[in-house]
């Protein structure tokens, strides 16, 4: 009976696979066919005559490293950032009692709701004002503080109970090592799981760093990926497929080494 | 005042939260090396004064004292106190050997020290083969006895306990008391422990402070409180059964129950004739027995019995309206037997109507 109703669940689930899994299918196997190919067949599966003809023209015509360097740095600037600040943020509110808190505290989450529409062009000003236009330190810098991270964060820190910090008062314990001590091994879980979220968001991000980054040099991978597809580039469409493929690599690693721990939330971190 | 433990003294606390008082102009003294029993019902303040003691909340007014030393000087040191807390608060992510370690090591207490400490009290404890796992790994009663031992780890003059046994099951609540126990005897820290049950404060307290509405009602030794309970509250908190309350009135000598002659009473300045009282018999004290005559005259209906083996609780019907529970040990009672209660001025304890106060509570 219930092995029945599982195989009547499972169908479905397997079809919103398929179509999930579809763009991805298609990304990579166009990838391996040569131009005139995806013209003449762009859906089927198997490529007839596989090349990697577009991965070694693509590492002609741009630097690969170079790219995803970029890309990696960017997003790591921005993931450790956002952690970072996030989780001090999440930690004052917290453990200390201090005027205005609750007001304070929906005063960043209401940040969450302002359309990055609405902060792009004053933004823009004041990293050219810096003078950082052009860099990857001005793409990071106005993205290293997050509501989105101190809410989670906080939400987590309210499932430790009062009375661990309570005893680690009384025990005398400094701040500074009950937060790497206690605090963060216990929200180890959210911090893999926010933190790929915010890597995976940063490594794809396109507007803002179009807007700042002139330079080829410092372009990211989204970057130069819209060279391959825009008008001016010309749009050479398996070219596009194997930058793109190339670009979910490091995505793709960091979730298979992370997987366990963003599929887990606290409720298995050993509290309660 | 010596190294093993420290005096604690409560001057004039009250503790507001908002608006509203929780604790009111609290005066209480606790001696080096006590086991006092902070005992209550929810709600009563018995936490809030624990906590204030700790330093983790601050008298809105009064004083609290460490060794006649203002608190935040003492428990800034992070020595002086230690706590235990009904949730345990072990630290997940550590072992229970590191648990108990780390305070020690963030103090940095020598770490051959930090061994002879740590593995004389988890053998102390039984809890040598678990010094490895996590406290998710871990029962209730071992959760507790590791928080226990975290709270002896530091060797604190002060060891405070908040219901530490009251997330635990009943059989082993026993074996955590005497524990409890044994380790007071062995190190002879003052402690303050606090607790809504009854049995564990008469088991444990070398006194014990019965708290109410943020005032402690009475604090003396378990024998005088539940003998001589100062008031109404205290006698029917401690006590299971709990004590019988009666509506009397004196004359002629006798306490009476409306026509019913209950209890005679030698004469005394303290009582007025035709003046009403609350009688407060302990279940124990009330004799029963099938014939009258002989001191048993106030007639009863038996309605319900419940054999516990070692006695059995029989609940009488006196008048329509007034039913009391009494304990007897060698009577076969039925329901519907008619029997005949005793009691004796000895033991039974009246209560002015109005302030509910025992007329006679300096009595010894």
């Amino acid at each position: 009976m219930s092995n029945k109703k599982n195989a009547l669940w499972h169908l479905p689930l397997i079809i919103i696979g398929i179509i999930a899994l579809l763009p991805v299918i298609f990304m990579i196997s166009n990838s391996f066919k040569t131009l005139q190919e995806s013209y003449q067949s762009i859906l089927s599966v198997i490529p007839n005559k596989p090349t990697i003809d577009n991965y070694t023209t693509l590492n002609h015509q741009v630097n690969l490293v170079r790219l995803v360097w970029n890309t990696f740095f960017m997003a790591t600037l921005v993931t450790v950032g956002k952690l970072f600040t996030g989780l001090l943020a999440a930690y004052a509110f917290r453990y200390y009692q201090f005027k205005h808190k609750n007001l304070i505290y929906l005063l960043f989450v209401a940040t969450i709701f302002v359309p990055f529409t609405i902060v792009m062009i004053p933004n823009y000003l004041v990293i050219a004002k810096l003078n950082l236009l052009n860099s990857v330190i001005g793409v990071a810098l106005p993205q290293l503080c997050d509501a989105t991270g101190i809410m989670i964060f906080l939400k987590t820190m309210e499932k430790i109970p009062g009375s661990l910090f309570d005893s680690l008062k009384i025990d005398n314990i400094p701040n500074r090592r009950i937060f790497f001590n206690i605090v963060l091994p216990i929200l180890k879980p959210s911090i893999i799981s926010v933190g790929a979220m915010f890597f995976i968001n940063s490594w794809n991000e396109y507007v803002w760093p179009t807007l700042i980054l002139k330079d080829k040099s410092s372009f990211t991978l989204p970057l130069a990926l819209q060279n391959y597809i825009s008008s001016e580039g010309g749009t050479n469409f398996p070219l596009a497929m194997a930058l793109s493929s190339i670009m979910i690599v490091v995505p793709l690693i960091i979730y298979l080494i992370f997987q366990r721990y963003i599929l887990n939330s606290i409720s298995n971190s050993g509290l309660k | 005042m010596n190294d093993n433990n420290a005096t604690i003294e409560l001057k004039k606390v009250t503790k507001e939260f908002k608006s509203t008082k929780v604790i009111d102009q609290l005066d209480l003294e606790v001696a080096a090396g006590e086991f006092l029993v902070l005992l209550g019902p929810s709600g009563c303040g018995k936490s809030t004064t624990l906590r204030m003691i700790a330093g983790l909340e601050t008298a809105s007014d009064g004083e609290v004292l460490i060794d006649g030393d203002d608190l935040k000087k003492k428990a800034s040191d992070g020595h002086t106190i230690a706590m235990v807390f009904q949730d345990y608060a072990l630290y997940p992510n550590m072992t229970v050997y590191q648990n108990l370690e780390y305070a020690l090591k963030v103090h940095k207490v020598a770490k051959d020290e930090r061994q002879k400490r740590l593995t004389s009290i988890l053998e102390t404890l039984n809890l040598s083969d678990y010094k490895d796992r996590l406290p998710s790994e871990l029962s209730g009663g071992q959760k507790q006895r590791v928080a226990l031992g975290r709270g002896m780890a530091k060797k604190s003059k002060i060891f405070l306990l908040d219901e530490p046994l009251s997330n635990i099951d009943v059989q082993l609540r026993e074996k955590a008391r005497d524990e409890i126990q044994s380790l007071h005897d062995k190190n002879k820290q003052t402690i303050v422990y606090v607790t809504h049950d009854q049995l564990e404060a008469m088991a444990l307290g070398d006194r014990i402070a019965v708290m109410n509405d943020g005032i402690i009602q009475m604090i003396d030794t378990p024998e005088n409180i539940y003998k001589n309970p100062t008031n109404l509250f205290v006698a029917k908190f401690i006590g299971t059964p709990q004590i019988n309350v009666l509506p009397v009135t004196y004359k002629d000598n006798y306490l009476y129950l409306g026509e019913h002659k209950l209890v005679e009473i030698s004469k005394s300045s303290k009582i007025q004739t035709q003046t009403n009282y609350l009688l407060g018999v302990r279940p124990e004290h009330i004799k029963v027995s099938k014939e009258s005559g002989d001191g048993f005259v106030t007639e009863a209906e038996v309605t319900k019995v419940v054999d516990y083996g070692k006695f059995t609780q029989v609940t009488l019907k006196l008048t329509s309206t007034n039913i009391i529970k009494a304990v007897i040990k060698d009577l076969n009672c039925i329901i519907g037997d008619k029997v005949f209660i005793q009691v004796e001025e000895k033991t039974s304890i009246i209560f002015d109507i109005d302030s509910q106060k025992n007329i006679y509570w300096d009595r010894v």
